[in-house]
């Protein structure tokens, strides 16, 4: 089954250096036989297989990586994505968890990490009720405690209910502390003073003199230093309303100043304005502002930083300087940000109306896809029932006036002259296509690099060349870019051209160029030099390529 | 060339790989914040004119949208209250859409049908994950979770039909197959959010990314610790990256710098075409995959341009 098609070959990736990979296949290669071989078989020599042996010092990094606390911390995912952006292939990933001793972190295995949330869980509920018998400090540390082991802020209640507990534990042990301690205090004390005083009121009638003499002495020297303060402070006020006023003064001058400048400034802008011809002021307010805006802008980049606002998901344009978005786009961002709704959206059921519609079947056949060179057999036969089909359809669609060629209608005035042309040209076609068809199972598919060709003329007839009648094009298609491209297809010159350039297609010595020559000299178009070179170029082209 | 003004601001844009004429636009209202979205199918005329054959109206904002490889007339549409829808243009609009398929918690991002196999497509979602879908199952096939941010981007590989890639906000790239449990590689390409990705359509083991960091880096996976080529030259992130189909080192890329790029990755001077046609930001980009060098894009001026690489895409 696993048919080796033109898979290029490449020995050295060849090797199977991957063991989950072979022998995934095996099995896979069985459930697949009913499948074609026609995409060449993913055998255990594919290509899109990392085929790199692991590298040991990848693995090394990346366990060091893992093995730093913060890392251990984060998400997984973000674990494997940061080592997947380093280069690090999936078994050097693997290898690196497995030899990090903490429990499996597997993408797919949510499970670990949620049993370890979960041992932690029982520890708290096994606290709790302690804290509520406890009482005073070692209940005080035990909360404490729990919540200093807990790593995952999770249990938001649990938090709470600890720290209810822990100050009301605290509040009342330093009530009880209050109580026990501080009273007695007080009491003592108290007791002390009166104590002193009644003492003191027996002995102050002994040592009344020398106490009063004392009194009278301090009272006298606190007196002198009373006014030396008073003295001081006063001379402060002063001082500070000295500085008051000078500081007005300059205030005042600094003030005028200031008007002075302006009105020069104002003198400026009438002379100049009067230079210019225009006098009302608001354009010279205009002028002002928009100079003083244009300073910032100097630098450049200051505008673009403002625009780099996004939504929540779309693609980053931030890192590497943030396109510049148009002005509707960041004002429908705001808005949407602010919670408004911009007004043009309609409600709208995009549901299908009939969920079980039969699907149609095909109209026609696919067609080959031009790098599909190596059927051209199938494919000539494939295109030769398109062709038909697409007849047919031609009769059926109603679109764009596309006219059925072959019944010569002559309804559309400019097809006209081009289907008598066609007509003719379309027997000459199959006679051809007849005798090429071995031609092209003769050439060789040459899938090397081809130079660019020129680009082709612009001309305005180019315009409606492109979008010929589907018959002529699907002709052309026909053709399938090996075969004959008749000249006589196209009726102007100026189509067969581009004709030649969109198929690329050979050009028939024999009949092509006296076809062209006789248009060249019907019409006497002056493009003859270009056309006639692009033609060369044409048979170069495809010399080269086919 | 043609242009289309959309009521809302583009998103999406994406040719159909039946018709040569046929695009269809996701877009959103308010650039995307808040508010309804519309997906439109539009038809380009030989005349000149694009014109809207059908439009369909979502309730919250489309963000991306693919066609089906297998019915030319479904589209899938990943709209920004998480839901998938399922559009049938052979309809009338009141009958659609034909399914909403409702599985992601956060803002699907984006879409894409299997171009290989063509029985069912991807849709990645800022929820972290891919969901994998088939359109006549009203539940997804498998969900593929491992990234840590955002999944902007998720993108079929054109030749192996059970291979995808992934571009997220984790600034990593993953690659993955349908038929393992999980990711089989993973890309740490740039520094910064990694908004698209791409398969080279010719050579299946290379990818191209695009950043926030303004480059777009192109990888072969078989080697994937130093890049192919780094593409400089956007000023601004870059939204969405695309190999083109017909010419394998060809990418177009459009940008936060209202500039929709071409590349040649495998040529000194990589810039071969700039197109700023936009006055907002470009964030849909397709080239068809019928026509060689037909580019579309969409930006959030409200605008769809259709144009041939070489031409101006404002001429009238």
């Amino acid at each position: 089954m696993a048919t080796q098609s033109a898979a290029p070959p490449n020995p050295t990736d060849d090797k199977p250096q991957n063991p989950a990979s072979e022998i995934v296949q095996p099995s896979v290669e069985d459930q697949n036989d009913t499948r074609t071989g026609a995409s060449g078989g993913f055998s255990s020599t594919s290509v899109f297989v990392n085929s790199e042996p692991m590298r040991e010092e990848q693995v090394q990094n990346a366990v060091k990586f893992l093995s730093h606390p913060k890392v251990k911390g984060s998400p997984v995912m973000y674990r494997r994505s940061f080592l997947e952006r380093k280069g690090l292939t999936k078994e050097e990933i693997d290898e690196a968890f497995r030899r990090v001793p903490d429990p499996p972190q597997n993408v797919s295995n949510a499970q670990p990490a949620g049993t370890n949330q979960d041992g932690q869980v029982k520890p708290l509920s096994s606290v709790q009720p302690q804290v509520a018998t406890q009482i005073l400090q070692p209940s005080a540390a035990a909360p404490a405690g729990v919540i200093s082991t807990l790593t995952r802020s999770r249990f938001h209640w649990s938090h709470a209910l600890l720290a209810v507990g822990f100050l009301a534990l605290s509040g009342a042990g330093t009530a009880v502390l209050f109580k026990k301690s501080v009273v007695p205090r007080l009491k003592s004390w108290i007791r002390k003073v009166v104590f002193e005083e009644e003492d003191g009121s027996a002995k102050k009638t002994d040592s009344k003199p020398s106490l009063q003499q004392e009194a009278a002495a301090a009272a006298k020297t606190a007196a002198a230093a009373a006014a030396d303060v008073a003295r001081a402070s006063q001379e402060m006020l002063l001082s500070k309303r000295e500085e008051e006023k000078y500081f007005k003064e300059l205030m005042n001058l600094i003030g005028m100043q200031v008007q002075e400048m302006k009105s020069m400034s104002n003198a400026i802008q009438k002379l100049e304005g009067n230079t210019h011809g225009r006098t009302p002021l608001t354009e010279q307010d205009h002028r002002v502002s928009a100079k003083s805006l244009r300073q910032p802008n100097a630098n450049g980049n200051v505008d673009f930083d403002s625009y780099s606002a996004r939504s929540s998901p779309p693609p980053a344009t931030v890192e590497p300087s943030a396109a510049p978005h148009p002005k509707s786009y960041m004002e429908i961002m705001a808005m949407v940000q602010r919670g408004e709704k911009p007004p043009n959206i309609r409600e709208i059921n995009d549901l299908p109306p009939n969920p079980n519609q039969p699907l149609p079947n095909p109209h026609s056949a696919p067609r080959a896809k031009p790098w599909e060179v190596g059927q051209t057999q199938t494919s000539y036969s494939q295109v030769l029932q398109s062709h038909e089909s697409t007849y047919g359809l031609n009769s059926n669609l109603q679109d764009n006036g596309f006219v059925n060629q072959l019944s010569g209608d002559s309804s559309v005035p400019w097809w006209q002259k081009k289907n008598v042309r066609i007509t003719e040209i379309e027997n000459e076609d199959e006679l051809k296509r007849g005798s090429s068809g071995v031609l092209t199972n003769e050439r060789p598919v040459q899938r090397s690099w081809v130079p660019p060709q020129p680009p082709p003329v612009a001309m305005p007839e180019a315009a409606a060349a492109i979008r010929q009648p589907k018959k002529t094009l699907s002709e052309k298609q026909v053709a399938d870019d090996q075969l004959v491209a008749d000249p006589s297809d196209a009726i102007d010159e100026l189509q067969r051209i581009t004709k030649i350039s969109e198929s690329g297609g050979v050009v028939d010595a024999n009949g092509g160029s006296s076809g062209l020559s006789k248009r060249f000299s019907e019409s006497g178009v002056d493009t003859n030099g270009m056309s006639s070179g692009l033609y060369t170029s044409e048979i170069q082209e495809e010399q080269e390529a086919y | 060339m043609p242009v289309f003004k959309t009521p809302f601001n583009g998103y999406a844009v994406k040719f159909s790989p039946f018709y040569e004429h046929r695009l269809a636009v996701a877009t959103a209202q308010n650039f995307g914040i808040l508010g309804n979205g519309r997906v439109h199918v539009l038809d380009l005329s030989p005349a000149g004119p694009i014109s809207e054959f059908a439009a369909f109206d979502t309730a919250d904002a489309v963000y991306d949208l693919s066609w089906s490889e297998s019915h030319d007339s479904l589209l899938v549409a990943a709209v920004a209250d998480g839901s998938v829808k399922l559009y049938d243009l052979s309809l009338p609009p009141p009958s659609n859409p034909v399914r909403s398929l409702h599985e992601h918690t956060r803002e699907a991002h984006s879409a894409d049908y299997n171009p290989v196999r063509r029985d069912s497509f991807i849709t990645g979602s800022w929820d972290d994950t891919i969901k994998l879908w088939t359109i006549d199952r009203p539940t997804s096939v498998r969900t593929f979770k491992e990234h840590a941010y955002c999944v902007y981007s998720a993108t079929w590989n054109p030749r192996h039909a059970d291979v995808f890639a992934s571009a997220s906000g984790d600034c990593t790239v993953r690659i993955w197959d349908v038929r393992e449990p999980g990711s089989t590689m993973i890309l740490p390409a740039h520094e910064f959010e990694i908004l698209s990705c791409d398969w080279n359509k010719y050579d299946d083991c290379v990818i191209a990314t695009a950043s926030v960091d303004k480059s777009i880096k192109v990888w072969d996976v078989r080697s994937f610790r130093v890049p192919l080529a780094v593409l400089n030259g956007h000023s601004y992130a870059v939204r969405k990256v695309k190999f083109s189909p017909h010419r394998g080192s060809f990418i177009a890329s459009c940008s936060y710098d209202m500039t929709v790029c071409l590349w040649d990755y495998m040529v000194e001077d990589a810039l071969i075409g700039r197109y700023d046609h936009h006055t907002e930001f470009t964030v849909g980009v397709d080239m068809s995959v019928l026509v060689e060098g037909l580019l579309a894009s969409a930006g959030w001026d409200e605008l769809v341009y259709v144009w041939q690489h070489g031409t101006d895409p404002r001429a009238p």
